[in-house]
């Protein structure tokens, strides 16, 4: 009597809610959707072949184009891979602003995802609230290397330039009124009724499937699964840090709100004690201008706000440049779990799927 | 009476000549410098190499010594003086905060575990850096990565990165195929590495890890090694039509020709063709060369 | 001084273009339209500290259908390019292009395989911003000049190229 017919719609590239420039194609049963296949690739600027072309010190620019709502944990990682490629020893007060600087940019990436995803779900006052803070850490950024977004913040064997003066006082002025305003987004949202409704329940992915789809960062400790590279192999300084990893155990969109809000509060908890423990000494270290790796392959992977960020360098001997570039993008990882989230929900919570990954394509596409 | 000295007007600079348009195809990112090494590393390798270097250096001193002989006879013959004995140089040592990890021993309890399992699939094992790589032969790579998934003494559970390198120079084979596992519960990593020719089909690591999905993607289209028993071997990144694969070596920074694109077209590509005619009064010649 | 008339005071005597242009540069709806990096810029812009809104460019649009601005924020790549063609053919006259950040200018940094060396190859652009990315007041002072833009076109203008060819 009734013809039963699946439809298949289009969402994206250009769609405010895919964070950029993502498609996906759903087939739908009424508002179910059935099938769901990401399609990437549409910002695929050829970082890895860019940076095969250039020396060590010129690819940390690269860096920061890819995963451009933190940039300075991309340039972590990197200045860490090349330092395990050279064996570097980095000064112990390089590793600490480092780390500080890193939990900062944590702050601002979570505070972005914070903004968009509750903009998605249909919370607009949440993005003036978060946006409102994320002014100040780009503040900070912007004292300590000139540039807002793409910071370009390292360099390998240490940093280019020690503390400017007054950034202690700034990031202690930021530090001491950030907990009223966490407690201010939870007041917006942890209690909503509509926030509730539209994360609790969706998205689910269990423990399980998310290691078998190599998911990390907040989406898999939201499923209880307590890895945090930063406590598991430890780096730069958080070996010295005393630091909790907040896991959930519903694996739902709701428990991955908490766990990055959690996580917000470990993050300025570590810049505290950063700024308290700094220590003194020199900034970079000894290393000659022009770097020549001997024949070495390294995987150096670090905890960046969306996952576990890996870089792969392979060092060709005698050549400034690196033979190999590789980059293990978190986004790109995770987003592989989307259908899994997807399929057999509603329409409406794939906005919260995509939201609730924290994807950005320039690391995706790279 | 000579003539005050008139200032003559300088030379017209001359007219620039031909067009200006910039020459991709003269363009340093167009050019492809094609390796001439193999950077695989290898502890193999190494040892051979530091073996040779030992080998010439002592060489080189046996002949110092030589020459040294024959000179000081001569100068006896001579009657003069005799020369300085030969001081043995000694490598210069830099003054900085490098310490280079070099290829060695397996020494780590998982690659023994390892080698004792699989014994002659194993090719080579080493530790770098920190780092413990196995290589295995290309053949029994599903079941090496299913092996270390579930030995309940190794319980490597995630897939954290897989990737390849192209090796022109290298004779036999000319990729490497790298999967970096990750134990969660033992806080350990795992480099497994194969090395295929051109052509070959290694199987897909999705059996074991389903995350290996897009990596295998990925690596099918940068450098297009294709994997068998994959659920969906298309490209990834670049569009479905594209040609060639990115990350080879033999291919430019630049592509070949996909920069000429033509679907402008304001108002039947009029401001274009306005432009064009300016720029053609005043001798400037805009248009895009051809990509050959 | 003259006082005004009565009826001075409650007539304003302008020409039609002009309203229409003023009306036009003062409720420019961009649409929401971010590609890379130069999004997060753009979004800031829109957001607390720079607050857009203030020069009537705040209400972004989902849909190119109901926009008049398209701000191209970041790198145009060859598998997006034929996309923002089509975004920008859906959008109505009259409608004006920024192209925010150096990628979108002339390819910026990203002089490779799968990058279009600048997103006037693809469509029609009226404001240039370099940068990478700009700072949010980049692109307010961008979006200014495009306003000053508006305010000194023509209905003449607009079509003289057509005339001209035809003749």
């Amino acid at each position: 009597m009734f013809k039963n017919e699946e439809m298949e719609i289009n969402l994206g590239p250009q769609h405010p809610s895919t964070h950029g420039v993502l498609r996906v194609k759903l087939r739908l049963d009424g508002e179910t959707i059935t099938h769901c296949k990401p399609i990437i690739g549409y910002l695929h600027r050829g970082v890895e072949k860019i940076c095969e072309n250039q020396t060590f010190f010129q690819g940390q620019v690269w860096t920061d184009r890819m995963d451009y709502c933190s940039a300075v944990a991309n340039n972590l990682g990197w200045a860490e891979a090349n330092e395990k490629l050279f064996g570097i020893t980095v000064p112990r007060r390089a590793q600490y602003i480092r780390t500080m600087l890193n939990e900062f940019n944590r702050l601002a990436s979570h505070l972005i995802w914070l903004a968009t995803h509750a903009l998605d779900i249909g919370a607009m006052t949440v993005f003036l609230y978060a946006f409102r803070e994320r002014e100040d850490i780009l503040d900070l950024n912007e004292a300590f290397c000139g540039s807002r977004l793409t910071t370009t913040a390292f360099r390998i064997g240490g940093l280019r330039e020690d503390l400017p003066p007054g950034f202690e006082k700034m990031a202690r002025k930021f530090l001491a009124k950030f907990e009223t305003c966490l407690e201010e987004y939870e007041n917006l949202l942890s209690e909503n009724r509509i926030w509730k409704k539209r994360t609790i329940g969706v998205a689910k992915l269990s423990a399980e499937d998310a290691i078998a789809l190599g998911v990390t960062g907040p989406v898999l400790r939201a499923a209880g699964v307590p890895y945090d590279i930063r406590k598991a192999f430890p780096y730069a300084a958080y070996a010295e840090m005393d630091f909790e990893v907040p896991t959930q155990t519903a694996a739902d969109t709701y428990a991955r709100y908490l766990v990055r809000m959690a996580e917000m509060r470990q993050s300025a908890r570590i810049v505290q004690q950063c700024l308290d423990g700094m220590p003194e000494g020199p900034v970079m270290a000894k290393i000659p201008k022009i770097l020549k790796p001997e024949v070495n392959e390294v995987y150096h992977a670090t905890e960046a706000p969306k996952g576990e960020i890996g870089y792969y360098l392979v060092g060709e001997k005698g050549s400034t440049n690196p033979y190999r570039f590789h980059v293990r993008a978190p986004g790109f990882i995770n987003l592989q779990c989307l259908p899994k989230m997807a399929e057999g929900a509603l329409i409406a919570d794939i906005v919260a799927a995509i939201g609730t990954l924290d994807i950005v394509l320039g690391e995706i596409d790279r | 009476m000579t003539d005050p000295i008139v200032p003559q007007p300088e030379a017209a600079p001359e007219a620039p000549k031909g067009p200006y348009v910039y020459d991709y195809a003269a363009s340093p990112q167009r050019q492809v410098v094609m390796p001439k090494t193999v950077p695989l590393p290898s502890r193999r390798t190494y040892l051979a190499e530091v073996k040779a270097a030992a080998e010439a250096d002592e060489a080189k001193w046996q002949k110092m010594l030589a020459d040294f002989e024959t000179a000081k006879t001569k100068a006896e013959a001579e009657g003069k003086d005799a020369p300085k004995p030969p001081v043995r140089p000694v490598p210069r040592k830099d003054d900085n905060d490098m310490k280079t990890p070099w290829p060695e021993e397996a020494k780590d309890a998982d690659l023994l575990l390892l080698q004792a399992c699989l014994g002659a699939k194993v090719e080579e094992v080493f530790e770098q850096a920190g780092e413990l790589t196995c290589q295995v032969s290309k053949d029994t790579i599903l079941e090496v990565l299913l092996l270390c998934r579930d030995h309940a003494d190794l319980r490597y559970e995630m897939l954290a990165d897989q990737t390849a390198t192209h090796y022109p120079a290298a004779t036999g084979w000319d990729y490497s195929v790298v999967y970096h596992l990750t134990s969660i519960s033992r806080r350990k990593r795992l480099r497994l590495r194969i090395l295929v020719p051109e052509g070959f089909i290694p199987d897909s690591a999705c059996a074991a890890y389903p995350s290996a999905n897009w990596m295998e993607r990925e690596i099918y289209d940068m450098l297009g090694i294709t994997f068998a028993n994959h659920p969906d071997m298309t490209r990834i990144l670049c569009p479905d039509d594209w040609e060639g694969h990115a990350l080879r070596k033999d291919y430019p920074v630049v592509g070949w020709g996909q920069r000429d694109i033509a679907f402008r077209e304001d108002r039947g590509g009029m401001i274009e063709r306005i432009a064009l005619q300016k720029a053609g009064q005043l001798g400037i010649n805009l248009k895009q060369p051809k990509a050959e | 001084m003259n006082q005004p008339t009565a009826l001075e005071q409650i007539l304003i005597t302008t020409k039609v273009e002009k309203v229409m242009n003023w009306s036009r540069a003062t409720s420019v709806w961009p649409v929401t339209f971010g590609l890379a990096c130069c999004a997060i810029e753009m979004m800031a812009a829109g957001a607390s500290r720079f607050d857009f809104d203030r020069f009537g460019a705040g209400i972004f649009r989902a849909t190119p259908r109901q926009a008049d601005l398209m701000i191209i924020a970041g790198t145009v790549t060859y598998k997006m390019a034929p996309t923002i063609k089509l975004l920008y053919d859906q959008m109505p006259e009259p409608k004006w292009v920024i192209a925010m950040g150096s990628c979108a200018t002339a390819g910026g940094p990203f002089d490779s395989y799968h990058t279009v060396q600048g997103v006037d190859k693809i469509i029609p652009v009226d404001v240039f911003i370099p940068g990478c990315p700009p700072r949010p007041e980049s692109l307010i002072y961008g979006f200014l000049k495009l306003q000053d833009k508006i305010m000194t076109s023509s209905l003449a203008d607009r079509y003289k190229d057509i005339f001209e060819e035809v003749g």
